[in-house]
C-alpha cells in the first residue's frame, strides 16, 4: 500500500465515521464540531487530487464561514433536548424503511456499473484544481454560468432583505 | 459577434437591463410614489414583450452554454406574456405595498433564470438557470409580509426546492460520473441504460417533478399557493410552471431520448396519479386558492400525457397547453387576486351570489372555469384535446380513458363554483369590486386569448411547425 492509499482510507474512513457522528449527536453543538471533520477530511480528499485551491477554499468557505454561521444561529434559536420535536416511532421506522432502500439501491446500481468499475481516480496527475487552470476555465468556457451566480447572488440578496426589514 | 451577442441575448439582457434601472431608482435618491413606479415597470415589461418579437435569430454562444431557436423564442415570448400579465394584475395589491421594486426585482431575476434554463444546454447551465428561478420566488411568497402564513408558505417553498434542488443535483453528478459531460450534445450518445444511469436519470426526474409538482412530490403546492400573495401564486403556478414544462419536454426529447422506454412508463404511472390525486384533492377543498392549485396539479397530469406521446404533436401540445393556460389560469387567479386585495375573502362560499354584485367579474371566472374544465368553445378544450392526442399516438388506452374519466371528475368541482357565482342566494355577498386600468386591460388580454388562440388554428399550426419529436 502506498502512502496515497493509507491516506485515502485514512480520510474515508474518518469522513464517514465523523458523518454519522453529526446524525447521531443529540447535541447540535457536537453536530456542527463533527461536520467541521468531515469537512478537513473532504479538504484532504481533494488534496489527494491535487486541487490545492478547492482544498484551501472548502476549509475557508465551510469550516470557516459557513459553521461559524452555524454556531450562530444555533446560539440565536437556544436549542436544547426540551425544544427538540419528539417524533413518531412510525415516522422513524418510514424512514429507516426508505432511506434503506435508497441505499440499497445506490449501492447496487454502482457496483453494477460498467463506466466507473476498476477505474481510479486521478491522484497526483490531475491539474484542474490548481488556481491557474480553474482560472482559466472559470473565465472561458465557464463565463456565463460564472456571471448567472453574480445574479443569482444579487436577487437572494435583494429577497434577504425585503424580508429581514419586516419590522 | 458583438452583434450577434445582442440579438441572440436579448430575452436575457432586456430583463437584465429592466432590473438594474430599476435597482438604481431603488438605491437612488429619488422618491418615486408606488403608482408611478408600477406605471413604469409595466411599460418597461410591456417593451419586454414586444421586442421579443422583432429581430430573432438561430444560433448559440458560449460554447453550448446557450443556444435559441424559433422554438425557445416562442417559449420566451410566453413567459414574457404572463409576467405582464401577472404585473398588471398585481397592482391592486402592490398599490399600498411597500416595497414595489423589490417585488419587480425579484419577478425579474426569476424570469431571467428560467430564460437561460430554457436556453442552457449544459446541465450546469440548467441547474443554475434553475435555482435562479426558483430562490427568488421564495422570497416573493413572503411578500405578505405581516402574515404568518405567508412566511410559511416561502419556508416551505424554500425547503421543498432545496430537498429537490438536492436531488437533482445528485442526479447530475451520477450522470456526469457515468458519461464524463454535461453537455447535452454529447449526453445522448453516452447513455447506455445501465443501473446507474436508471438511476441518475430517476433523481434528475424527480427533480423536474418537485417543481411542476407531479404527485408524489406535490405536497408543497397547496400550502404555498395558500399563504402566497395571490399575484405570487399566479406567477408560480403559470409562468414558473409553464418555463419547467418546457424545459422537462426539450430535456426528455433530445437528451434522454436512449431512455425513452423507461420515461415513457414513468410518465405513464406519475400522470394517472396526478391526475386522480390531484381531481380528488380538490373536490374538498374549502378555500378558492387551494381549489386551484390541486386544479393546477390535475392539469400537470393531462400535460404529461401530452409529453410522453413523444412525437412532435408532443411538443406542440404541450406548448400550445401551457399557452391556453397563460391566459385560463390568469384570468382565474386575475379575479381572485381583485377580490382578495379588496376584501380579504378567499373561501368559496364567500363567492356564492358573486354574480349579483360584480356580473362582469363573475362571467370572467365562469369562462376561466369552463376553459379549466375543457368546454368546448374555449381554448382549454382544444389544449385538452391535442395533449390527448398527442398521448393517444402511443395507442395507450388506459390512459386515454382515465383521463376522459378524470374530466369529468374536474367538471364537478369546476361547475359546484359556477353555480355558487350566479344561482346560489348568500345574505352578505362580496362588494362590487372597483378594478382600475390595470386590472382592465389584464382581464382583455386573458379573454381574447381565451376565445382566440382556441378558435383561430393558426395558432397551434404555427406551434406545431416548430416543435421537434421523434
Amino acid at each position: 500500500m502506498s502512502t496515497s492509499e493509507i491516506l485515502f482510507w485514512f480520510l474515508s474512513v474518518l469522513a464517514l465515521f465523523s458523518a454519522i457522528m453529526v446524525l447521531v449527536s443529540k447535541n447540535p453543538i457536537h453536530s456542527v464540531l463533527w461536520l467541521i471533520v468531515v469537512f478537513f477530511a473532504i479538504s484532504g480528499h481533494y488534496l489527494l487530487l491535487n486541487a490545492q485551491f478547492l482544498a484551501i477554499v472548502n476549509i475557508i468557505v465551510y469550516a470557516g464561514a459557513i459553521m461559524v454561521l452555524f454556531l450562530f444561529v444555533i446560539m440565536l434559536m437556544n436549542l436544547n433536548k426540551e425544544t427538540e420535536p419528539s417524533r413518531n416511532i412510525w415516522m422513524k421506522f418510514s424512514g429507516v424503511i426508505s432511506g434503506g432502500l435508497l441505499l440499497w439501491i445506490f449501492v447496487s446500481a454502482t457496483r453494477s456499473a460498467g463506466e466507473i468499475v476498476g477505474k481510479t481516480a486521478m491522484i497526483k496527475e490531475g491539474s484542474i484544481g490548481l488556481i491557474e487552470n480553474l482560472g482559466k476555465v472559470l473565465f472561458t468556457q465557464y463565463a456565463l454560468p460564472f456571471e448567472i451566480s453574480s445574479v443569482l447572488f444579487l436577487s437572494a440578496m435583494v429577497g434577504a432583505v425585503v424580508i429581514g426589514k419586516k419590522q | 459577434m458583438l452583434n450577434d451577442f445582442f440579438i441572440l441575448m436579448k430575452f436575457e439582457l432586456l430583463p437584465a437591463v429592466i432590473f438594474f434601472v430599476l435597482l438604481f431608482i431603488k438605491v437612488g435618491t429619488a422618491e418615486l410614489s408606488n403608482a408611478s413606479i408600477i406605471r413604469l415597470a409595466n411599460i418597461l415589461l410591456f417593451i419586454n414583450l414586444v421586442a421579443g418579437f422583432f429581430y430573432n435569430k438561430d444560433g448559440g454562444m458560449f460554447g453550448d452554454m446557450f443556444h435559441t431557436n424559433a422554438l425557445i423564442v416562442l417559449q420566451k415570448s410566453i413567459l414574457n406574456l404572463g409576467i405582464f400579465i401577472v404585473s398588471l394584475q398585481a397592482e391592486a395589491w402592490l398599490r399600498t405595498h411597500k416595497h414595489v421594486i423589490e417585488f419587480y426585482l425579484l419577478l425579474l431575476s426569476s424570469l431571467m433564470g428560467m430564460f437561460f434554463m430554457i436556453s442552457g444546454a449544459n446541465l450546469l447551465m440548467f441547474y443554475l438557470g434553475l435555482e435562479l428561478a426558483t430562490i427568488p420566488l421564495a422570497a416573493l411568497a413572503n411578500f405578505d409580509l405581516e402574515k404568518r402564513k405567508s412566511s410559511e408558505a416561502a419556508m416551505k417553498l424554500i425547503m421543498s426546492s432545496a430537498f429537490s434542488s438536492g436531488l437533482l443535483l445528485f442526479g447530475i453528478s451520477l450522470m456526469y460520473g457515468t458519461t464524463g459531460t454535461l453537455g447535452f450534445a454529447q449526453l445522448p450518445a453516452l447513455l447506455n441504460g445501465s443501473n446507474l444511469q436508471v438511476f441518475a436519470f430517476v433523481l434528475l426526474f424527480a427533480g423536474f417533478a418537485f417543481k411542476i409538482s407531479v404527485v408524489p412530490f406535490h405536497l408543497w403546492t397547496a400550502d404555498v399557493y395558500e399563504g402566497a400573495p395571490v399575484p405570487v401564486t399566479s406567477f408560480l403556478s403559470v409562468v414558473s410552471k409553464g418555463a419547467f414544462i418546457f424545459v422537462f419536454a426539450s430535456v426528455l426529447y433530445t437528451v434522454f431520448k436512449p431512455l425513452a422506454d423507461t420515461w415513457y412508463h414513468m410518465l405513464f404511472l406519475l400522470s394517472v396519479l396526478t391526475m386522480v390525486i390531484g381531481n380528488l384533492f380538490a373536490l374538498r377543498q374549502q378555500n378558492i386558492k387551494r381549489m386551484l392549485a390541486f386544479s393546477s396539479i390535475a392539469q400537470m397530469g393531462f400535460i404529461l400525457i401530452g409529453i410522453s406521446g413523444s412525437s412532435q404533436a408532443g411538443t406542440a401540445s404541450a406548448v400550445y397547453f401551457v399557452l391556453v393556460y397563460v391566459f385560463t389560469n390568469l384570468a382565474a387567479f386575475g379575479v381572485v387576486a381583485l377580490v382578495s386585495a379588496q376584501t380579504g375573502k378567499e373561501d368559496i362560499t364567500d363567492y356564492k351570489g358573486f354574480h349579483a354584485t360584480n356580473p362582469v367579474l363573475a362571467w370572467v371566472l365562469a369562462i376561466a372555469l369552463f376553459s379549466l374544465a375543457g368546454v368546448p368553445p374555449t381554448a382549454g378544450f382544444f389544449g385538452k384535446f391535442f395533449l390527448i392526442m398527442a398521448g393517444a399516438a402511443k395507442q395507450n388506452y388506459w390512459l386515454i380513458t382515465i383521463a376522459a374519466l378524470n374530466m369529468i371528475v374536474s367538471l364537478y368541482y369546476y361547475l359546484n363554483l359556477v353555480k355558487a357565482l350566479f344561482m346560489d342566494a348568500n345574505a352578505s355577498p362580496v362588494p362590487k369590486i372597483t378594478f382600475g386600468v390595470y386590472a382592465k386591460l389584464a382581464i382583455v388580454i386573458c379573454i381574447a386569448g381565451m376565445v382566440l388562440s382556441g378558435l383561430a388554428s393558426v395558432v397551434y399550426e404555427y406551434i406545431y411547425n416548430l416543435s421537434t419529436g421523434f
